[in-house]
């Protein structure tokens, strides 16, 4: 006689699941409000320049009041031949222009035009306030900054502003 | 008939879609903050208004070449890291000087800092005297019909400036407010074939210099960083206190920057 009973296969309790929804909601929530979404994808490949004490662009970002420019090296290396030193720019589109148009500084007014028309209605800045934000490759010639740059000061797109990788913070 | 039991809903799938919405969120988002140094361009200017004579001392010219080599105030720099130890000495080897001491020192080729910007000791006399002299100015122009407004304009900001000043005089708590030379600047010099690596890291060396500058600033007369400032402003962007503060340490500090479009 023994006291502990041997044998007969108990099949293993089921174990209560009805909590996972809210852990992974809980996950949700925390990625909803720590990241923010892509602007665009690129088709021009670049690495920025580190730097520090730079500026958060985020509040811009959520206002708004910040458009961003890329210039890097072509993904489809075929095309990068034509482009001045083998750079090209991208900008995200609003009105698309032909593709040739696509990598060109003299697009940058009117797509920047354009990017302000489609603006919402509530945005009260006047586009001399709306920073341009370039982010270009470590090896990219100034010299293309400067011709962005230019047309920009033709518009009185007044606000200029070179994006680099900032680690540290204040 | 006996009311039946509502059937419990089944919820076992709820953790599926809460999964799938995670996600979606994962792929589409990132997290990596977007920073940047913002640089205002210059307007276009129809009418000329002469520039100032600048001395040779009040620029802090930074220039690199094609071949990405610096130099600083007219000495080559080979590591790109000294270049805000330049501009530290820039803002500050004539900084503690006093008015009699400045006055001598400008006319005298042979004094240390007289390759250096030198400071102009503004008190609260002075100040209220330029603010009355401006303003007169400024009605005189506005009086005459042919006047452009733009000129009119030009000459009240001048004013403004002046009030500006007195409101940070009483904030900064001495008798004398120092203000850098008003032509001193820091003049960026590249070519078309610099590297943007190093247009960044100019930008970027200036930055970390006038944050030291300031940081110094904000310790010396409230005892707390500049970062507190900024990260304030950052939360809040109109707070008045803080606003003034920025305003303050702007003026001691001058962020006078011109970018040289390179020569084709």
């Amino acid at each position: 006689m023994s006291k502990f009973k041997k044998g007969g296969k108990k099949p293993a309790p089921a174990i209560n699941t009805s909590s996972l929804p809210d852990i992974v909601f809980m996950l949700l929530f925390f990625f909803m409000v720590a990241t923010t979404t892509k602007d665009a994808d690129p088709t021009v490949e670049l690495t920025q320049p580190t730097g520090v004490r730079a500026e958060d662009m985020t509040p811009f970002k959520q206002r708004s009041e910040i458009d961003f420019l890329y210039l890097g090296v072509p993904r489809n290396k075929a095309r990068a031949e034509s482009f001045n030193m083998g750079y090209a720019l991208f900008l995200d589109n609003v009105a698309q222009p032909s593709p040739g148009d696509l990598y060109n500084v003299n697009t940058v007014r009117r797509w920047k035009l354009d990017k302000f028309e489609a603006k919402p209605d509530r945005m009260e800045q006047p586009i001399k306030e709306v920073i341009t934000c370039i982010k270009a490759d470590e090896q990219a010639p100034t010299g293309i900054i400067f011709d962005i740059r230019k047309e920009l000061q033709e518009i009185e797109a007044l606000k200029l502003a070179y994006a680099v990788q900032d680690n540290g913070s204040y | 008939m006996a009311r039946r039991d509502i059937p419990e809903i089944n919820a076992g799938s709820m953790a599926d879609i809460a999964f799938l919405l995670l996600i979606f969120f994962l792929v589409t988002t990132t997290m990596d903050r977007d920073k940047a140094y913002v640089r205002p361009i210059p307007k276009k200017v129809e009418i000329v208004i002469p520039p100032p004579d600048i001395q040779e001392r009040d620029i802090c010219a930074i220039i690199a070449n094609s071949s990405n080599e610096l130099m600083v105030r007219k000495k080559l720099v080979a590591n790109p890291d000294d270049i805000s130890d330049l501009i530290l000495e820039f803002f500050r080897t004539n900084e503690k000087l006093t008015s009699e001491e400045t006055a001598i020192g400008s006319m005298d080729p042979g004094f240390s800092g007289f390759e250096f910007p030198f400071y102009n000791r503004f008190g609260i006399d002075e100040i209220n005297l330029r603010i009355a002299e401006t303003t007169e100015e400024a009605e005189k122009i506005e009086e005459d019909e042919d006047a452009d407004p733009v000129l009119i304009q030009y000459y009240w900001a001048k004013v403004k400036e002046w009030q500006k000043k007195k409101k940070a005089l009483k904030l900064y708590g001495k008798s004398e407010l120092p203000e850098i030379s008003p032509q001193a600047h820091i003049r960026i010099e590249v070519q078309i074939k610099t590297g943007y690596v190093l247009f960044a890291k100019i930008q970027s060396e200036i930055e970390e210099a006038l944050f030291e500058l300031r940081d110094d600033a904000a310790q010396r007369i409230w005892g707390f960083g500049y970062g507190r400032i900024v990260t304030q402003l950052g939360n809040e962007p109109t707070d008045a206190e803080y606003l003034a503060k920025k305003g303050l340490l702007d003026l001691l500090y001058p962020a006078r920057i011109i970018e040289v479009t390179p020569k084709k």
